[in-house]
């Protein structure tokens, strides 16, 4: 304290107020960022727009400036650029930055406190998952029966690919941004994140990315689904150009998140938290961003590559002139699988958090756990081209493709041990977090199970694009993954708002979704395995019972999803008073008040075990 | 003194003899089997009759490994849901936290048969996929030489088929019954994917690049033929009819399609 109170003294205090940083925030980010893309372009719109590749080229530069003009209206660069001209922030300043005592102004900010980013990222996600939802009931609605015609075959198609990106996103930080951002730092005992500015730096850009993905609908939408295949999308309209800026913001965004979080982790945790003392959400978290580290930079290249094919006729994936097809289903593909388990291993992860909490045991071999994620981790990158079996790419190379697939089944199956042998012999208390543990079971056996038999390739043959497919990864990915993280709300709402869930619109909304869902995707199975491709704007009337039953399942769910939404809002103004540990749980975020302190902890804790020593040991 | 010690430490079969004697693995096993049971009764008859009738060997294959997939996977479900269900009938209700369960950190004997169980299934499920895509590769190097040849073509969004034995084109897909076909797939423009539904084959159109596929129709009947790779504003659409039909029947289609037969 000595030493900062004379640092203190010898230093003239500057009055942040009269700062440049106190005058920024999202406003004058728009501001900026509108000014920086009007002039991008005006400045290189001419009378050649009408040619496809004019146009991707000033589309996909006002969008670009678009971010990096929102980025500098926010006052990101006034760090980095203080720092090179040899004036760093200083310490008043930084506090400035971090939001202290700004009361709600500080969430419209480039604020460095990682709470502040925790909740913008859950509005976020919750506006995402809105938006993605509303384009799922309107899909269903078109599929309500043979011919409806609700929306015409380019708006469907275009409803298909931006809710296909829409929930990919949502669902990639759904987890890793609310809770990862939140919870976790305090969780090892940190007093923020390692990198502060990066923190905000990765919440920011990741939100310019939902204008210019917005964008994609008033520029005639994308006709490509999500997967974006050369070469319709190198013909595609000027849509598309959204949905390659978005890619590559988003790619840019993950990047400095999945680093700052992998970094924290290493380097931030309280002193006694050795790796085997590290609570499985903050193990389960790492392995996933760690694994998407290397996984999006192969989207952001597929996207540049695209662009490029675009906007300046290069030929990567044009088969006509020496590229190939292939080339960017491989790129999309190296993605897309390791993708699929970055969303879903931290919602299990979160649920391995909640079950000893709600069951009073350990965590059933904390080993098997981390063996489970480290082997999906670790063989989810060499099964890409289970995508492409039928693709006519080297059919020779199925067999090695199916074997690491059918392999993921081993870890998986560990994954299962560890909650199952978590819940033997206790007696699970029946709150709202521990029920997503029930649905998660179930609803990632059928997800697993289905996913079975499209691993095998001669059972693909078949299923491969239909709306089998569909179905089997909505239930890993809604049916798990969304389960685990809505669980990791209800359980970590208390702390992050200072409020209880309201408990009965909690298990109405429950039940509701997790009955929906099952009607929902029964019938896509049963539309698959009869046959009806996905993607499809309209069916055959031999379809139209089963489709008929998943459009019902569907406003079930989107019923169950209001009553949730509404439960949020009204819980976080109205909700009761919750207590510092109102589950019990031995974790550290459980030993800070709400609202939690800047730097966390008043003295840094000091961890002496794991935080699963529930129960008495038998012998 | 080894046989006194040979009788405290237990072996691994005489441990897991003692967990199946407790009650609670009874009954939670039970359950299981009951799962397992109803699993079976799924993957045998329900699941199959979701799916259309098959017209070749390749679909009848499809058919029977999707039940024997569902048969592996049954015990899984068996345990899974069975030890779930019974926790789930003692759960604790109230708005206090349950008294604290008994401290098992782990049993390494439960997990090695899990993973050893686990291991198994799964590589029975590799090694029948194996054994059933060996098949359809020596069925394939077999039909060379008997193949009828129809050349594949997608365009954004027709699909038309040429016989170049027979010397014609059409929009419409037949074939003679018990005679070996090989579809030679390719695309005009962007990726569609050739999908005859019941013959049970799919492969994918690609831009100037053919793609083979063969099989054997074995059953006269209605044909379906989609398009499973989305390939732009009228995907939906594209799509035909056509039929597997008795050989006298093709070489009658054929002439009037202006071809000529062998």
């Amino acid at each position: 304290m000595t030493t900062l109170d004379q640092h203190a003294s010898v230093r003239p205090i500057p009055n942040p107020a009269k700062s440049l940083i106190t005058k920024l925030n999202m406003g004058t980010g728009i501001i900026v960022g509108v000014i920086f893309a009007a002039a991008t372009y005006f400045g290189l719109k001419d009378e050649d727009m009408l040619s496809m590749q004019q146009n991707s080229k000033v589309l996909l530069a006002t969008m670009f400036m678009w971010s990096i003009g929102f980025m500098v209206g926010i006052g990101a660069f006034i760090g980095p650029v203080r720092w090179l001209i040899g004036k760093d922030l200083t310490d008043e300043e930084q506090l400035y930055l971090a939001g202290d005592g700004q009361g709600i102004k500080r969430y419209f900010k480039y604020c460095t406190d990682h709470k502040v980013v925790g909740i913008q990222y859950l509005v976020g996600v919750m506006t995402l998952l809105g938006v993605g939802g509303t384009m799922a009931m309107m899909i269903r609605t078109n599929l309500i029966q043979p011919g409806s015609q609700f929306v015409n075959p380019a708006v469907y198609n275009s409803l298909v690919g931006l809710h296909g990106i829409t929930m990919i996103i949502a669902m990639i930080i759904v987890a890793t941004g609310p809770f990862g951002n939140y919870i976790m730092p305090i969780m090892i005992g940190a007093a923020d994140m390692a990198f502060p500015r990066l923190n905000a730096l990765s919440w920011w850009v990741l939100f310019t990315a939902i204008p210019v993905l917005c964008s994609a609908w008033f520029l005639g939408g994308i006709p490509t689904g999500w997967t974006a295949y050369a070469p319709l999308s190198v013909q595609a309209g000027p849509g598309m150009n959204a949905f390659i800026a978005t890619i590559i913001i988003f790619a840019v965004s993950t990047a400095v998140a999945g680093a700052n979080i992998t970094a924290t982790v290493v380097a931030m945790r309280a002193k006694g938290m050795k790796w085997n003392r590290v609570p499985i959400f903050v193990i389960g978290a790492t392995i996933s961003v760690a694994l998407a580290i290397p996984a999006f930079p192969t989207f952001m290249l597929s996207m540049i590559m695209t662009g490029l094919d675009r906007s300046f006729a290069t030929t990567f994936f044009d088969a006509n002139l020496g590229g190939s097809g292939w080339l960017y289903a491989h790129l999309f593909w190296i993605m897309g699988h390791p993708e699929v388990y970055v969303i879903l291993i931290p919602g299990v992860a979160v649920l391995m958090e909640i079950a000893p909490v709600f069951v009073r045991k350990p965590l059933f071999s904390y080993n098997a756990a981390i063996a489970g994620f480290a082997g999906i981790a670790g063989l989810s990158i060499l099964v890409w081209a289970h995508h492409m079996y039928i693709s006519g790419w080297m059919p020779m190379l199925n067999g090695p493709f199916m074997v690491t697939t059918e392999m993921i089944s081993v870890p998986t199956g560990l994954i299962f041990l560890v909650i199952l042998g978590t819940l033997w012999r206790g007696r699970p208390w029946m709150k709202l977090p521990m029920l997503g543990v029930y649905a998660f079971l179930w609803n990632m056996l059928i997800g697993g199970i289905t996913g079975l038999y499209l691993s095998d390739v001669p059972a693909d043959n078949y299923l491969h694009g239909s709306m089998y497919v569909t179905a089997h990864f909505h239930y890993t990915l809604m049916g798990a993954a969304l389960t685990g993280a809505l669980a990791g709300l209800a359980y970590w709402f208390p702390k992050m708002t200072g409020r209880m869930l309201n408990e009965r619109a909690g298990y109405i909304s429950f039940w509701l979704t997790q009955i929906g869902f099952q009607i929902l995707f029964l019938g896509m199975f049963i539309a698959g395995a009869e046959g009806q491709p996905r993607r499809v704007a309209d069916y055959s009337v031999n379809f139209a019972t089963s489709d008929l039953i998943s459009t019902i399942g569907a406003y079930t769910i989107g019923l169950g999803m209001i009553i949730l939404l509404w439960a949020v809002i009204h819980s976080w103004r109205h909700g009761k008073i919750a207590p510092m540990n109102p589950w019990g749980a031995k974790t550290l975020e459980w030993t800070v008040p709400y609202p939690v302190p800047l730097v966390n902890f008043d003295t840094p804790p000091v961890v002496t075990s794991d935080p699963y020593g529930y129960g008495k040991a038998s012998n | 003194m080894s046989n006194e010690h040979y009788e405290m430490d237990p072996t691994p079969g005489e441990k897991l003899k003692a967990i199946f004697k407790q009650r609670d693995v009874q009954i939670a096993t039970a359950w299981g089997v009951l799962v397992t049971f109803i699993f079976f009764i799924i993957g045998g008859w329900i699941y199959p009759s979701w799916m259309p009738t098959a017209l070749s060997t390749d679909m009848k294959a499809i058919e029977r490994l999707i039940v024997i997939f569902t048969w592996i996977s049954a015990p899984i479900c068996g345990i899974v849901l069975g030890f779930s269900i019974y926790t789930f009938m003692h759960r604790h209700k109230g708005d206090t936290p349950p008294a604290d369960g008994p401290a098992i950190r782990s049993n390494p004997l439960v997990v090695g048969l899990w993973v050893i169980i686990s291991s198994a299934l799964c590589l029975v499920a590799v090694v029948y996929g194996l054994i059933e895509m060996n098949s359809a590769t020596a069925a394939t190097a077999e039909n060379k030489t008997s193949a009828l040849v129809v050349e594949v073509t997608g365009s954004q969004w027709v699909w038309s088929f040429n016989y170049p034995e027979q010397g014609f084109s059409s929009h419409e897909l037949m074939l003679p019954v018990n005679r070996p076909v090989e579809f030679r797939i390719t695309s005009v423009d962007v990726n569609h994917s050739f999908w005859p539904v019941q013959l049970g084959v799919k492969v994918d159109a690609n831009r100037l690049q053919t793609t083979v596929v063969d099989t054997t129709p074995n059953k006269i009947g209605e044909l379906e033929v989609k398009c499973a790779e989305l390939c732009g504003l009228y995907h939906t659409y594209m799509e035909t009819t056509g039929e597997v039909m008795s050989k006298a029947d093709f070489d009658n289609w054929v002439t009037t399609q202006g071809g000529h037969t062998a």
